[in-house]
């Protein structure tokens, strides 16, 4: 989960921020860490280069990149489904 | 017109008041990089993350420049730039290509564009009037000027926010110099005249004016007039084209207190300048800026700003020798400035 806090914060340059200032469960848009759609999309980006998956249907977007946890276990269910 | 208010970034100190030109910043290189101000005073921290350099040092100049004139909402915002934003376009090229042009890495892509300062800034302000970017070359910070003289002259606008930016990356640098246009090895900026030989020195930088119809009670200066011309084909039609501009302007250069010329240290770039200082410019006292800035597209602006500066102030900033003009307040600069001997440029300049 570090890892992939430290990856957010590289892809999105969020200078301000240490792993451990984004909570496991925090919200990553809105009222949370304040991320917006443009973010989504380096997100969206960042999946594709660190872990060579392509978001296939757009409308997982939401429920994906939801918090740093869901990111984690979409990662992972990918990882297992491939391997 | 009037000139109401200025910020600069440049590769000297420019940007804080009490500091302009005090003492020269000396640069062993043949690139001089802009002194960054802190952005976070300028620009919501939670837009600083997206911006590159060329982006902050723009939206900062922009603001300044707006905080100096005591002005929140310009009429219009016109911004000129040759190369654009080339730090996001390098990333994002260079990303497509280890991604084999599968991904684009869109903040870097989005913007790119040579227009994003000029939105930056109008969606800061959150300024919804005329905003255009003009990128012309060696006469994009020309082009952006002009547009704003005629919005003011057809009393479209009040008031315009007008700048040019322009920046120098490790890859674009790379690049000019196999071109040929920079001197090979390091050289130090305040001995660029000294010695003829092939190539200048790079530079960048940030410069932002606000141009009204109207004088105000903090006027920098009065910008009299603006021409361009291209590509002459000797050292008689630039002669012809300067005395014509005069002769426009009902002035002597007897008249004129200063020229700013735009020598950059290359031997055939400056042969020009030397020319003139022969010829018709033999009377008058010029200073050189471009060991200041270094050389690129839009150093014309450093030029305007320096000339702006000097006629606020009456004398030459201390980077300057003083010993070759009077006692008499500078009140008359004429700017006469080339890039690479193709695009001409001619500002003329007067205190309020």
């Amino acid at each position: 989960m570090t890892d992939l806090k430290l990856q957010i914060i590289a892809q999105l340059n969020l200078q301000d921020l240490k792993p451990e200032d984004i909570g496991d469960d925090q919200s990553l848009f809105v009222d949370g860490l304040g991320l917006d759609s443009i973010d989504a999309l380096e997100l969206i980006v960042l999946l594709q280069q660190q872990y060579k998956i392509k978001l296939a249907n757009a409308d997982e977007g939401p429920a994906v990149f939801k918090t740093v946890r869901t990111m984690a276990e979409y990662i992972t269910a990918h990882q297992a489904t491939n391997s | 017109m009037y000139i109401i208010a200025t910020a600069n970034i440049s590769p000297q100190n420019t940007f804080e008041q009490n500091e302009v030109l005090k003492n020269i910043v000396e640069y062993n290189s043949n690139q001089l990089t802009c002194i960054e101000p802190d952005y976070k005073s300028f620009i919501d921290a939670k837009l600083i993350r997206r911006m590159s350099r060329i982006i902050k040092m723009g939206v900062t100049a922009a603001t300044k420049c707006l905080q100096n004139a005591g002005v929140s909402q310009p009429d219009a915002i016109v911004t000129g730039t040759a190369y654009g934003c080339l730090e996001d376009t390098g990333l994002f090229l260079t990303k497509m290509v280890e991604y084999n042009e599968e991904l684009l890495t869109p903040t870097a892509f989005i913007q790119s564009t040579h227009n994003t300062i000029g939105g930056q800034i109008g969606l800061m302000l959150q300024c919804h009037n005329y905003n255009n970017a003009f990128v012309h070359r060696g006469f994009s910070f020309e082009s952006a000027l002009q547009d704003a003289i005629m919005l003011l002259q057809e009393n479209e606008a009040q008031n315009v926010l007008v700048g040019a930016i322009d920046e120098i990356t490790n890859t674009s640098h790379t690049i000019l110099s196999r071109l040929g246009l920079y001197k090979q090895g390091n050289i130090c900026n305040s001995n660029l005249f000294a010695k003829k030989s092939k190539g200048t020195i790079a530079g960048e930088g940030s410069s932002f004016f606000l141009l009204a119809n109207e004088p105000t009670e903090n006027n920098c200066a009065k910008l009299n007039a603006l021409h361009t011309f291209y590509k002459p084909n000797n050292v008689s039609e630039i002669e012809g084209s300067i005395n014509n501009f005069l002769i426009e302007n009902a002035i002597l250069l007897k008249n004129i207190d200063l020229i700013i010329v735009g020598k950059n240290g290359d031997a055939t770039n400056d042969d020009v300048y030397e020319e003139l200082e022969k010829s018709i410019f033999k009377n008058n006292v010029t200073i050189n800026y471009k060991h200041l800035c270094g050389e690129y597209p839009t150093a014309a602006a450093f030029a305007l700003w320096l000339a702006t500066d000097i006629v606020k102030e009456g004398k030459l900033p201390a980077v300057y020798l003083k010993n070759e003009l009077s006692e008499n307040p500078i009140k008359s600069i004429l700017v006469y400035t080339n890039y690479q001997n193709i695009h001409h440029t001619l500002l003329l300049i007067s205190a309020c």
